[in-house]
């Protein structure tokens, strides 16, 4: 199936996937709805847009309790809204932390690829996000522990995220 | 012939098997499903309480889903009787059911405190269905709820008790609440927060006496006031409900203990969810997850083993997560563990706190408490929950994260826990789309 690829080295940090996301997603232009996280892996000079993988085993999608994330026809693990009852087992479960809830209409949400129209992917100037045929894979794991040094010794590190 | 799979119970456990089998045998068996309640999720009552689903919401299978997937149901029915030489159940209509194997996923109840009218008008417990009906009945906006017991199952209706307009009192009798967990610090910061949003507590208080007074319920307790109340909610713990396999030759020790097949003592019998004792995941060792996803992860794990494949299980995860008032409380793997080396940060006044427990330099428990606005609070549960469940070495990460607990993605991605997890299925393939539901 196709699935977003990241090529971390590309990212400017410019965080244009996370308003696209959020606006594709929620109508709004606010990085905080948005399902695509873009982080510094070092310093501030290093950046990475990080989302669900859409793993084989869908944790999400089985340990929900009504059945309320399904396999969407382009293959990506979705909430359906109407089902979802704001548990949050679903985000307890994913062992990725791509899980998000939102508050305010008590419901679960995460990255559903747009239906096969990926708005983070158009929206990127820097093509560090592809949507492409590709076996899900750890995009930014080699990309961040090559960075962990000036990390590491950054004493304190950089706030929350 | 097709072999015959009976199913004792139709809750998480039970549904799932069923679902399992069907995607995963070669060709078609028996299934028949023996149920005292029609299949619902109990995951869900809380939100049938608060009135944001209909009751129709919590059915996890119909009829009519059960009739196309070929399971002859005996629902309304209990199983009386285990024979396992002769391979059959007996219900408590007298009916005999003789399988090729079966499944024991009956679940718990919920139980009451041996006092003094603990089981008279207005006094509930809230458990299944028929109990959140009986709930819901009886309170509106003004009510007076004291709930008896501070446990999970509490905490995932306080939010609806508080929505449908009642006051809420909470009694306790350990000095904390959530005492299976989270920590005393935790505790604190959540019983504060509650105090603000209008929630009253009392901990350390030994229910004696529930009297009837007027039409309202007078609570009594070993040192303090009494306490009145419209409605009594009785949350003071669950037991297994396996009284029935006496004489079965099926080993029970605090659950029916099962292989990493999830095969009791008589091999053709299996047990799963609640009354499981099965490996933990984090300590390899057999225990009693009576939670959801252990039931989930349990029943299809047998469902798999009895349509013929030979699937391990690697072992259930500890984990519980919710929300009262906006404020997340989560805590899985082994979060209370003495032996652990702990790394603690707390904000009180967000109110925040994490706690990271360790072995070595592999995370084997946490703890998580934050508002539920936070998309950090959500995502960091998960990536948590992920570096427990993949045990993976955080080498010099661990010193990060000493530093600053809150600086979980950058030492979860580093130390490649997502090329840990994705080859990880539970049942050695991808799953399925649920196809069970919603019918």
């Amino acid at each position: 199936m196709k699935v977003l690829r990241i090529l971390p080295e590309r990212c400017t940090g410019c965080l244009r996937c996370e308003l696209a996301c959020s606006y594709v997603q929620t109508g709004t232009f606010q990085p905080a709805k948005s399902v695509i996280r873009v982080s510094p892996f070092e310093g501030h000079t290093s950046y990475a847009p990080y989302t669900c993988f859409q793993c084989a085993e869908g944790w999400c999608m089985t340990a929900c309790p009504v059945g309320a994330i399904v396999i969407s026809p382009v293959g990506a693990k979705a909430v359906v809204d109407d089902q979802c009852v704001g548990c949050k087992l679903c985000t307890i479960a994913c062992p990725y932390g791509t899980m998000f809830y939102n508050p305010d209409t008590q419901k679960a949400f995460k990255c559903n690829l747009c239906g096969g129209d990926p708005a983070c992917a158009h929206a990127c100037p820097t093509e560090a996000i592809l949507y492409e045929e590709a076996e899900t894979a750890d995009w930014l794991g080699d990309f961040a522990a090559a960075r962990a040094g000036s990390t590491l010794a950054a004493a304190g590190g950089n706030g929350r995220h | 012939m097709a072999a015959r799979h009976v199913i004792v119970g139709g809750g998480t456990a039970g549904h799932n098997a069923i679902n399992t089998i069907r995607q995963e045998e070669r060709e078609r068996s028996e299934i028949v499903l023996v149920s005292d309640e029609r299949p619902y999720s109990r995951m869900v009552l809380p939100y049938y309480l608060g009135r944001t689903i209909a009751e129709s919401h919590v059915f996890t299978a119909t009829p009519a889903k059960l009739g196309r997937l070929g399971v002859t149901t005996h629902l309304g029915r209990r199983a009386t009787a285990l024979d396992t030489k002769a391979g059959k159940l007996t219900l408590d209509d007298g009916t005999v059911l003789p399988y090729d194997d079966l499944l024991v996923a009956t679940g718990s109840s919920a139980v009451r405190p041996p006092v003094q009218g603990a089981d008279g008008p207005g006094v509930h417990s809230f458990w299944t269905l028929e109990q959140a009906r009986s709930v819901l009945a009886e309170i509106g906006p003004g009510s007076h709820v004291v709930m008896v017991g501070a446990g999970f199952i509490a905490f995932t209706i306080l939010n609806s008790i508080l929505a449908l307009g009642a006051r809420l009192t909470i009694v306790e009798i350990a000095p904390q609440i959530l005492p299976r967990m989270i920590d005393q610090q935790g505790a604190s910061l959540v019983e504060a927060w509650l105090r603000k949003h209008g929630v009253e507590i009392r901990t350390g208080a030994t229910l004696t006496a529930v009297e009837q007074h007027a039409g309202q319920r007078r609570l009594r307790f070993k040192d303090g006031p009494d306490l009145d109340a419209d409605v009594v909610i009785m949350a003071t713990g669950i037991r297994t409900n396996l009284g029935w396999l006496e004489g079965s030759g099926v080993r029970v020790n605090r659950g029916v203990v099962v292989d990493d097949h999830l095969r009791s003592s008589v091999p053709n019998v299996y047990a799963a969810g609640d009354v499981a004792e099965g490996r933990d995941l984090v300590t390899g060792q057999p225990d009693v997850h009576a939670i959801e996803p252990t039931a989930m992860e349990h029943g299809r794990v047998v469902g798999a083993n009895m349509a013929g494949r030979d699937v391990a299980y690697r072992g259930s995860l500890l984990m519980n997560i919710v929300e009262v008032c906006h404020l997340d409380v989560a805590s899985f793997g082994r979060w209370d563990d003495p032996a652990a080396e702990l790394m603690l940060a707390v904000d009180p006044d967000r109110p925040s706190y994490r706690k990271l427990l360790w072995h070595g330099d592999r995370l084997t428990g946490a703890m998580i408490l934050g508002p539920s606005a936070d998309i950090w609070t959500t995502n960091d549960v998960g990536m948590l929950k992920g570096l427990v469940q993949a045990g993976t070495p955080l080498g010099p990460w661990k010193e990060q994260l000493r530093r600053n607990p809150f600086d979980v993605k950058r030492a979860y991605v580093a130390s490649h826990a997502t090329r840990q997890l994705l080859p990880q299925t539970v049942l050695g393939r991808p799953a399925p789309a649920p196809s069970m539901l919603w019918s």
